[in-house]
Parts: C-alpha cells; structure tokens; sequence
C-alpha cells in the first residue's frame, strides 16, 4: 500500500500527517512551529515514526505552509491553499467553501467538484481576523485562549466592538473593562468583530454551501457561533481542523498534484 | 562556457536594449539642457507631450524618475526624503519620490531630475498628479498647468470635448506666454506624425505577442515603453521601436519565446514592482510563465491622427481608461484575456495607485466569469519596497498556478 507524508509548516504551528492510499490518517503530530522549521520537521517526523510504527524512508512528503521551503526532503512544496482544498475534501468532498482562519492569516476558498481550488482570498497583510487578534484580545482580559471562547458563549448582551483593527480593538476592550462591562459580554463581542471581518472575505469568494470551517480558530465556538450567524449558514468543523492542510499535502504526496 | 551560461537562462535578454540605453541617456541629456537653456517643463504620463515638443519645450517625467528610484532598490530613502517633510506614506510613491529628490537632489539618483521652469499636469490618469505637481511648485518655483480632462463614462460627450478643447488652446497660451514661443501647424503636424509612428511600431511589438512563444515577456514592454511615454513626438525614437519590431518579427519567424519554455500565459495589470521587476518576472519565467499581455503598456496606444489633428488630441488623452469608467478597464482586460489567448491574470493592489488599483478585487470577479479563466490579486507598491511582501505575493501566485496543473 502507498503511503504519503504532508508537512506544513504554519506561521504559529507546524504539523504532519502520514496517510495510507484510502487518504486514512495513521499518525498525526502538531507543535509549535518555533524559531526553526527544520527543528520542527525533524521532530514531526520522528513523532510519526514512533506513532505509526513505521520506516518512513522512501515515503514522498508534500510540504506546504509559510515555511514550506524550509522541508528539505520534501519532493515538492505546494501551497497551503491547494493543500487545504484537497485535504478538506478528501474528508468531505460535498464541501465547497472552505474558510481557514489560522494563527495569521485567514483564506477563503471556493472548492471544484475535483477538490481543487478555483478561487480564493486571503487576509495576510493585518492580524485582525486571525488566530493572532484572538490572542491578543485574551491577553488584555487576563485569560487563557482556550478559556475565551467558553466566556464568550455565557455571555447575554454582547459589548459592541466596531474597530477591525487590533491595536484599536485593544484600545476598546480597554475602555469596557474600565466601564465595568462584564468580560464574557467583551469577549462575546470580540468573536462578533471578528466574525464580521472574515464573513466579508467569504463574500469576496462568493458564498457556496455546504461551508466547512479550519484551522487553530475553527476549535474556538463562539467563533463558529458567531460566524455560521453572520453567514446564515451551517459551518461543518472536521474532528482535527488544524491538519487539514498537512492533510492535503498527505494526500498530494500519494496522488499527485495534477489528479 | 559564457555561451553556455547564456543558454541556460530562463528569459532572453533584447538585442534592441543596447539602443534603449542609447536613447535614454540621451533623453537625460537633452533634458539637462534644456533645464539649462530654462525650457524644461516636467510632465504628467498622459500629459499631450506633443503640444510642449512642437513648441520646442523640453520635456522631463517624474513617473519615470519614481520608476527610476524603485529600479535601483532606493524607494523607502527618496520616499522617506518626502515623509521627513511631512508627507504621509498614503501619498503615492512617484509623488513622494519626485518631492524627495528635489528636497534632496544630491542624496537621489541622478541628482534628481533637471531643475523645471514648468510643471504640466493632466488629470487624465488620477487627480493625485495635481496636488503633487502644486506641492513640486512651492519647492521649485516653476507654474503648474493644469489640463483638466473629466471623468468620462461611455461615449465623450461634445460639450466635454469642447472643454477639453479649450484646456488645449489654454495650454498653447501658456506655454507661448511662459516660454516666448509659439506652435506652428506645420510643427504641430510633424510632431504629431513622429508620435503617431513610433507609437504604431510599438503597437506592433505588442500585437506580435499574441503569438506562441510570445516575443516579449512583461519587463520587456515596461522597459521598452519608455521611450514612447517619455520622447513621443521626436525622431530618435523611430529608429529604435522600428529595431525592436525587426527583433520581435525575427523571434516571431525562428519561434524564439521571450522566455525558453513558455508554460503558462498571463495577463498583468497595473504598474509593475519596479524594485522587484526582474526577480519577479524572471522567477515566473523558470516556471514557464510568461506575460504576452498587460494593461499598463497598452495605455499608450493612441495615435494621433493627422487630418483633424487636435480632435484627435483631444480624444485620445480624454479617453485613457484611468479616465473612464471601471467598466472600461474590465472589457480591456477581457479583450485582451481574449486575444492574446490567455490563461489566467495577475492584478498587483499597488497601495500607491489608488486610482488604477481601485475596484481590482470587484474586476476579478467579473473579468473572471467573463473569461472563464481564473486571476489572483497580489498587494504591494511600484516603488516603495517596504509595502511589498514577498512571501505572501509568492503564495498567492504560486496557488494561481497550481489551478494549472
């Protein structure tokens, strides 16, 4: 049976997976992308070793991602759109959008009946609807990333955030903790602020059903709360929607780019 | 081995460059003095440069010298000579370089462009040109001319060509008053013939890309359109377009390709990255890509003609399509998706231009499901290299061309 290896190397966290032909995940490991992509890589791929129990010398790899050029035994780097279209399809290949919102940046990618992209956008150029903004907002309220989502769900009347912007949305959030605005009502709108950013992107593309939502963002659900609201639309979350893209490149590595 | 060295490289470098050089610097010369004979005026790029030619008036173009800065990788310094002054980096980059180079010629390429006793501006191409050239006349000294050509939507109305007309009389004037000359239809006449030439052969070069190999790549055209933006209306800029198009008929004939293994064709629209111009489009080259095709060299492609020679003035500088409707850009770029039979298009957001890179990502669409073929915008700056970021750019590409695939 062939087997196929995908790394991608993303701006906060680098990741592989390791499928068989069927595009079956056997081994997958994610961590912190670093100060050294080649670092990250031999390290993902030791973790797939000894996960999977398998020699993977010979095996073709695919990597992708911002430092997709740093993969040195890759046979071919393909971009992280491609990769996030064929792996989000060999998933669920009903899907056809794809929104990917990542430590920073966010795309949006209209998908063919084939599983390649044949349009996109992508936010790259400020951090305002990015894993990154969501960061930064828990940090002025004193709580953890994980722990942000969660508050904003609680919350009853959520705080109106109008700035898109980080460094202003920091100022806002400011301005409520000081008027005393419950912080689960701040974080609620912070997720709505952000919502509204990447619900704009995905019109750019133009809005296809059924919607599929990746990347580190698509774990936290007041942001799917508040996205599948803005777009009127169910939003289908795969069970490890930070490897789509690794998946993909997995998958490119068995069949090639052009099939 | 030197040969060998040649062969392998993935774009071939014009025969006709060597002459470009010539022109050029020739330009500059003549520039020079007629700076020192003060009957230098500086020029907008769709300013009617044949009025100011006949009437014996030197020309200079700031566009071109903020091309000249990106070239040579000193955008952020030139631009930065302009912001230390005041100016916002928002203000485009040709603006902000020429300011810069006059607040500090000795610290800019060339020393700046020659010292101008007129500044002429046509608002054809964005109204930015205007303030810009009213800023350039606080630092120098020297009368700003504006030509005022109104937004056109469709059809050019009569009333509008009348107005324009009169601009045109102003111009005269102006020029007769400022410079002690006069325009003689006789004059008028050659100057509009010598421009209308080169601006045929130049046509021709185009059109020759339709061809498979294309002839000519994208840096080629930017860099051999220089002499037909800057020199229109002179005779030395015959001969070297009437060189380029034997060159480019020989490579149509031997079916030598501007790069060696066209691909993929694309269109390009705007203002390249003049700081990254090669890099980027002989990177694309060694994948096989080339660019037959591009909105910005194809602005040049009025000639006047001469049996009702300042109707046609009038209408070929009224009708620029920064001057139209965005419409206009849209069905330009079709036609030419269409003629130069091509695959896909690049569009560069050049944070400078907002006028050319206005409603890009609405003509993407449309142009897209005009065509059926699939386009990307990429962000950046003609000049100033500090709004350019490569890796992104090089995503966005790479991802248009794996629908290739």
């Amino acid at each position: 049976m062939k087997h196929g290896i995908g790394i991608d190397i993303g701006s906060t966290t680098a990741k592989g997976v390791l499928v068989d032909s069927t595009s079956k995940t056997l081994a997958s490991y994610i961590m912190p992308t670093g100060s050294s992509g080649s670092q990250a890589v031999e390290r993902i791929m030791e973790e797939l070793r000894v996960s999977s129990k398998m020699e993977l010398k010979g095996i073709p790899i695919i990597s992708t991602g911002y430092g997709r050029t740093q993969v040195e035994d890759a046979e071919q780097s393909v971009t992280e759109i491609t990769c996030h279209s064929v792996g989000v399809h060999s998933l669920h290949p009903e899907m056809r959008l794809l929104i990917d919102v990542g430590g920073q940046d966010s795309k949006v990618i209209r998908i063919g009946p084939e599983g390649r992209p044949v349009n996109f956008e992508l936010n790259d150029k400020c951090s305002a609807g990015t894993g990154r903004f969501l960061e930064v907002m828990a940090g002025v309220l004193g709580i953890s990333i994980s722990e942000l989502g969660p508050l904003a769900l609680t919350s009853k009347t959520p705080a109106t955030i109008s700035s898109t912007c980080t460094v202003f949305a920091e100022s806002e959030v400011i301005c409520h903790i000081g008027a005393g605005k419950d912080p689960s009502d701040i974080a609620a709108g912070l997720h709505a602020s952000m919502a509204t950013k990447i619900a704009s992107l995905a019109r750019r593309v133009g809005i296809v059903r059924p919607i599929c939502l990746t990347g580190g963002v698509a774990l936290n659900p007041a942001f799917k709360h508040h996205l599948s609201k803005q777009l009127g639309a169910e939003l289908w979350v795969p069970e490890n929607p930070q490897f789509t893209g690794a998946l993909g490149a997995a998958v490119i590595a068995i069949r090639g780019l052009n099939k | 081995m030197t040969e060998t060295k040649k062969e392998d490289k993935a774009y071939r470098q014009l025969e006709s460059n060597s002459l470009l050089q010539q022109i050029m610097f020739q330009y500059m010369l003549e520039g020079q003095q007629a700076s020192e004979e003060k009957r230098l005026a500086w020029v907008t790029s769709g300013f009617p440069v044949e009025i100011p030619v006949a009437m014996g008036v030197g020309v200079s173009y700031p566009e071109q010298y903020g091309a000249v800065v990106g070239s040579q990788k000193v955008g952020p310094e030139v631009c930065g000579y302009a912001e230390e002054i005041g100016y916002s980096q928002e203000l485009c980059s040709y603006a902000r370089a020429s300011i810069g180079s006059v607040e500090k010629p000795n610290a800019s390429p060339m020393d700046g462009l020659p010292v101008p006793q007129a500044l002429l501006a046509c608002n054809n191409i964005c109204g930015t040109v205007l303030r810009w050239y009213d800023a350039v006349s606080e630092q120098t000294g020297a009368p700003v001319f504006l030509l005022d050509t109104p937004p056109i939507e469709g059809e050019q109305p009569e009333h509008h060509k009348e107005y324009v007309r009169k601009g045109i009389d102003r111009l005269v004037d102006f020029l007769g008053t400022t410079f002690h000359t006069t325009l003689t239809e006789k004059r008028m006449r050659e100057v509009a013939d010598l421009s209308s030439r080169a601006i045929k052969l130049y046509n021709q070069s185009l059109a020759a890309c339709k061809n498979r190999p294309s002839p000519l790549n994208c840096a080629d055209r930017f860099l051999t359109m220089a002499p037909v933006v800057s020199m229109r209306g002179t005779d030395i800029i015959i001969d070297f377009y009437q060189t380029l198009l034997d060159e480019v008929n020989s490579r149509v004939k031997e079916g030598i390709g501007a790069i060696r293994d066209e691909k993929i064709r694309l269109l390009w629209d705007n203002i390249p990255p003049w700081h990254s111009i090669f890099r980027f489009f002989n990177g694309l080259a060694k994948r096989g890509v080339v660019f037959p095709a591009d909105t910005y060299t194809h602005a040049w492609s009025g000639a006047i003609e001469t049996d009702d020679l300042y109707g046609s003035v009038v209408s070929i500088y009224s009708n620029s399509y920064l001057n139209k409707g965005l419409e206009a850009k849209i069905d330009k770029m079709c036609q030419l998706i269409e003629d130069y039979d091509l695959d896909g298009f690049i569009m560069f957001s050049v944070r400078s231009c907002k006028r050319y890179s206005l409603g890009q990502l609405v003509s993407k669409e449309i142009v897209s499901e005009r065509t059926g073929v699939p386009g990307v915008v990429i962000e950046g700056d003609m000049v100033d290299s500090r709004l350019y970021n490569e890796a992104q750019i090089q995503t966005r590409v790479d991802a248009l061309l794996e629908m290739f695939l």
